[in-house]
């Protein structure tokens, strides 16, 4: 805001930054704690579509997309731990959680999440790990044992339970994927503070694009890796998805437009600051890159692919593109919400900046680890769970995987 | 201050451990030792206070600041900053320098939070100037703090007597409660890890004393008091026809810091 | 004996006991002093309140600078903190004794402190509150040269206290301010 105003219209010009605000105390950790609770809620919803609503194109990704997401919430808390002033003090949260607190909530819900998720995962595996556990030895047959409570019981009543059990999990879950996303978005939609954050509007759109990078993670990651073992890929699978995914994302960037055509709307005190960030520190993350790069180009590649005629591989194709670019969509929201939130200081006078360093505590090397972290939890999974149709005990041995 | 007299004659220890459990308001330093024998009273700031139970439900405490006597001198954030050993480039309380034109723009400094006093006059403004002055800033101690209200575990409250303190021995340092706070209030100290803020010098005013930043304004820009003593300061002012306002009303904090002479160009 | 729903009960069974063990860290590890007033811990008030001071009144110097305390009480500068110019009480004693010297202020830098208050330039400085002057100006109307410091003239803990003894030596003190000794 660099131009002066001088016609006596409520001027308030250059940059005043209240002292206290030059510090950027959310930095890139709180970037990535509701990316990575993002992709669980989206992965999860994927695997509910199947489970649940009975999608049956869905079956290819429907234990991988479970996998994927239990793979991310192994490491959800990382960032978070990693961010604390006192990471030993957590326990605090569960022992004394603050009910008026946005944030106190996490850690029973996270966990209740957990506790769901990783109990789905076991039904759903169950036969699979009954039947791994006669061919293996040693420790991984006690792993086996542990996993499936000890119990070898597949008789037609038994499995009638589980499935039951698992639909119930799955029904639960939906809900619970969603409370806990859209509680993601309530902590920063919360904040009265931080004009560009206090929006009924937050929770909707975290909910919204965390199914977006949720199911835009999947596809990714499943074209990729059965690209590298070069297995064919299910084209039916990837175009039921790739609609899903449309659609979660025309919504979900719908409200993020109203959100901000709402403010430059009602023009009221906080059109200033909000107009000064995306047209100043903003302008590249959130105009160029996040609306313009990762969010137009995937849009309209999409609906091209879904309204006219595509070859399969040639959809395969643009929908993994398309999905790479959600993804990184899905960060730069984060960013530009997480971030700018915090660049406007609250004496609505001016902008404080912020860059990440490489090396530091919160920085970006950690960042990067933590972010592969989840990768290589999946990869360890992959080994004792196959995810794939087509290498369960039932056809051949685990080995493979 | 006859009945503490007493009671330190009395019995030393059980005063001295009634002083530690803080069960007798104003420790230790309501007498300072003279070095050997001998020792000297320090005169109370705040009457009413010493020399009876401190009972927190019963006190009600206001902070006002005087927006036309400020000067600006920065003695408050000198003596804040020795007082708490505040971290550089932190600020428990801070002196802003308001600056309007003609033309109406308004500009805001505020140097390293007002540490170094005002020695300069601002050269970069290009219109006339027709209004300069100072806003001090520190806690605004809500009725209703949106800190509190947004802290994980309850490691920081509102205590019975009015004050919002931070307990850093229990504060996880997520700093919700730094984006939470409307006033810009709090920090992330660099040296505990943990969350802090201006507390108005809970420890002074428990033993009778003024919060420094108070005591050193030579302009008696800030004046702190006790609400419930018709004679203070604070009373008389609350009282009498002046406008007094707040720090971003809309913000429905209801803080307890009040200015005096407020201009609307303060946020 | 494996019956269809070992597996399920087990893992009610195990549940449950996390439920407990929960419950019972809970009960455990919370303070003991929390929720005494509130949702914190009770114990924490006292801590604060109990906090070292750092600063103390400008009478707790009287005791061994008697002089100086006197000069500054019935002074003009009477209401600046004696700490604010020194440094605080707790760097220079401790339990009555001296432990530690406190700066004191010497030739620029009492003129830096000087204007950090009654520099004109400020123009935010309330004449009711404050004397402002205009450097050099203010020299040159005594007609000394400018690299005059203020404490050759102004004594630093009562501004007045020289000016105003030359004035009634000189006869130019009058009513009230006579009646100061000229502090
Ligand atoms: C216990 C007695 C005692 C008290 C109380 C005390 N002082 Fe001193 N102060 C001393 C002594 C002894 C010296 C002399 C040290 C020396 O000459 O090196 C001294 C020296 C000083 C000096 C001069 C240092 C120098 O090097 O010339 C200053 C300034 C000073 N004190 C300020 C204060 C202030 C301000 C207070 C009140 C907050 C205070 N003192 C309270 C004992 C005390
Ligand atoms: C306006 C700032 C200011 C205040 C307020 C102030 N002093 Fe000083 N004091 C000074 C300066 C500057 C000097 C150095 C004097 C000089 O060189 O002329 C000084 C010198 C001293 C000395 C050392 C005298 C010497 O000759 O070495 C003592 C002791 C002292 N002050 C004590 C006090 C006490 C006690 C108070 C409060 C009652 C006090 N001062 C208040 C600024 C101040
Ligand atoms: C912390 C701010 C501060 C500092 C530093 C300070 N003064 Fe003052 N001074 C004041 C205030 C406030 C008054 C007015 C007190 C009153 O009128 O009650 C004052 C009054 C005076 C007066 C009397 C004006 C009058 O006619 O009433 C003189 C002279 C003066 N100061 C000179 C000095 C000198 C010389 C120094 C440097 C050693 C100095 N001051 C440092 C705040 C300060
Ligand atoms: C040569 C001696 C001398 C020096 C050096 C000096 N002053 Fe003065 N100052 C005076 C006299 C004499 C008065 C009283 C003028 C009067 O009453 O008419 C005065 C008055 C003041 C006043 C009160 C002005 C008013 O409007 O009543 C202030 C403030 C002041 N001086 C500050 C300073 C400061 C700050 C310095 C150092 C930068 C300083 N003086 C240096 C002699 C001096």
């Amino acid at each position: 805001m660099t131009e002066a105003v001088h016609t006596g219209m409520a001027a308030n010009i250059l940059n005043y930054v209240f002292p206290n605000d030059l510090h950027v105390h959310w930095s890139l950790m709180i970037v990535l704690y509701p990316y990575i609770t993002g992709i669980i809620a989206g992965a999860f919803i994927v695997s509910s579509l199947y489970h649940v609503f009975k999608v049956q194109d869905l079956k290819p990704v429907s234990r991988y997309s479970l996998l994927f997401a239990l793979a991310f919430l192994a490491c959800a808390t990382w960032p978070l731990l990693n961010h604390l002033g006192h990471p030993e003090r957590n326990w605090e949260m569960l022992i004394t959680p603050n009910p008026t607190s946005a944030m106190a909530g996490f850690g029973y819900i996270y966990s209740l999440y957990a506790i769901l998720l990783i109990f789905e995962v076991l039904f759903i595996y169950r036969p699979t790990m009954v039947a791994l556990k006669a061919q293996s030895t040693g420790k991984l047959k006690t792993l086996y044992n542990i996993l499936t409570f000890g119990s070898e019981d597949l008789s037609p009543r038994s499995i009638a339970l589980d499935k039951k059990i698992i639909a119930f999990l799955a029904a639960v879950g939906i809900p619970m994927a969603c409370i806990l996303h859209g509680y993601v978005g309530f902590i920063f939609g919360a904040v009265k503070a931080r004009p560009l954050w206090s929006s009924p509007l937050m929770p909707v759109i975290f909910l919204l694009s965390a199914s977006v990078s949720g199911i835009a993670g999947v596809i990714f990651s499943y074209v990729l890796i059965q690209k590298y073992k070069g297995r064919p890929v299910d084209s039916k699978c990837v175009i039921t998805l790739s609609k899903f995914l449309w659609g979660a994302f025309i919504i979900c960037f719908t409200f993020e437009m109203l959100e901000i055509f709402q403010h430059s709307y009602l023009k009221t005190h906080h059109w200033d600051m909000i107009h000064g960030l995306l047209w100043g520190p903003l302008k590249t993350s959130f105009w160029r890159m996040q609306v313009g790069i990762c969010s137009l180009i995937p849009l309209f590649l999409l609906g091209i692919l879904i309204i006219f005629k595509v070859r399969e591989k040639a959809f395969v194709f643009f929908a993994t593109i398309a999905s790479g670019l959600l993804l990184l969509q899905v960060l730069l929201m984060r960013w530009n919400v997480v971030i700018g939130g915090q660049l406007m200081s609250r004496s609505s006078r001016g902008f404080t900046t912020f860059h990440p360093a490489f090396f530091e505590k919160e920085g970006i090397l950690p960042a990067i680890l933590i972010m592969a972290a989840p990768l290589v939890i999946l990869w360890l999974l992959g080994k004792i769970m196959p995810m794939w149709e087509d290498n369960q005990p039932s056809t051949e041995p685990t080995t493979r995987t | 201050m006859k009945d503490v007299k007493a009671a330190i004659n009395k019995d030393r220890r059980e005063f001295v451990k009634k002083v530690l459990r803080g069960s007798i308001a104003g420790s230790l330093f309501l007498v300072l030792p003279m070095g050997g024998e001998g020792s000297i009273q320090i005169p109370e700031q705040i009457p009413g206070i010493r020399g009876k139970e401190y009972d927190m439900s019963k006190q009600r405490f206001a902070f006002i600041v005087d927006i036309t006597r400020c000067i600006g001198c920065g003695s408050c954030c000198v003596a804040d900053k020795r007082e708490y050993d505040v971290p550089d480039g932190h600020y428990r309380t801070w002196v802003e320098r308001y600056i309007k034109d003609f033309d109406d723009n308004v500009y805001v400094d505020c140097p390293n939070g007002g540490l170094d006093g005002y020695q300069k006059p601002r050269t970069d403004i290009p219109g006339k100037i027709r209004d300069t002055f100072f806003v001090p800033k520190l806690c605004n101690m809500c009725e209703r703090p949106s800190c509190v209200q947004v802290c994980p575990v309850g490691a920081t409250f509102k205590t019975p007597d009015g004050f919002v303190l931070i307990d850093k021995d229990y504060c996880v340092g997520c700093a919700y409660c730094i984006q939470a706070c409307p006033y810009s209030a709090r920090f992330l100290n660099p040296k505990t890890k943990t969350a802090d803020k201006c507390t108005w010098c809970y420890h002074r005013v428990r033993k009778g004393l003024l919060p420094v930043c108070v005591h050193v304004c030579p302009a008696k820009a800030r004046k702190f008091g006790d609400l419930n003593d018709p004679e203070s300061e604070v009373s008389k002012i609350l009282a009498s026809p002046e406008v007094i306002t707040v720090l971003k009303p809309d913000m429905g904090n209801h803080p307890a810091l009040y200015y005096k002479g407020l201009r609307r160009e303060v946020v | 004996m494996q019956s269809y729903n070992t597996h399920v009960k087990r893992i009610v069974l195990l549940l449950a006991i996390m439920a407990l063990v929960g419950y019972g860290a809970k009960k455990v590890l919370t303070p003991s002093t929390f929720g005494e007033y509130g949702h914190y811990r009770g114990a924490a008030i006292e801590k604060e309140a109990n906090r070292p001071l750092k600063h103390m009144t400008n009478y707790s110097c009287k005791s061994c600078h008697a002089f100086e305390w006197e000069i500054h009480e019935y002074g003009k500068h009477k209401t600046i903190s004696c700490e604010f110019c020194h440094g605080p009480y707790a760097n220079h004693v401790k339990d009555g004794k001296y432990v530690g010297r406190l700066p004191v202020k010497k030739g620029l830098e009492i003129k830096t402190l000087c204007i950090r208050c009654h520099n004109k330039e400020i123009k935010a400085r309330p004449k009711d509150v404050i004397k402002t002057i205009k450097m050099p100006d203010h020299l040159k109307s005594q007609h000394v040269r400018e690299d005059h410091i203020c404490n050759q003239c102004h004594h630093v803990h009562a501004p007045l206290r020289y000016i105003n003894r030359a004035k009634k030596v000189l006869g130019l003190l009058t009513g009230k301010e006579a009646g100061n000794e000229g502090r």
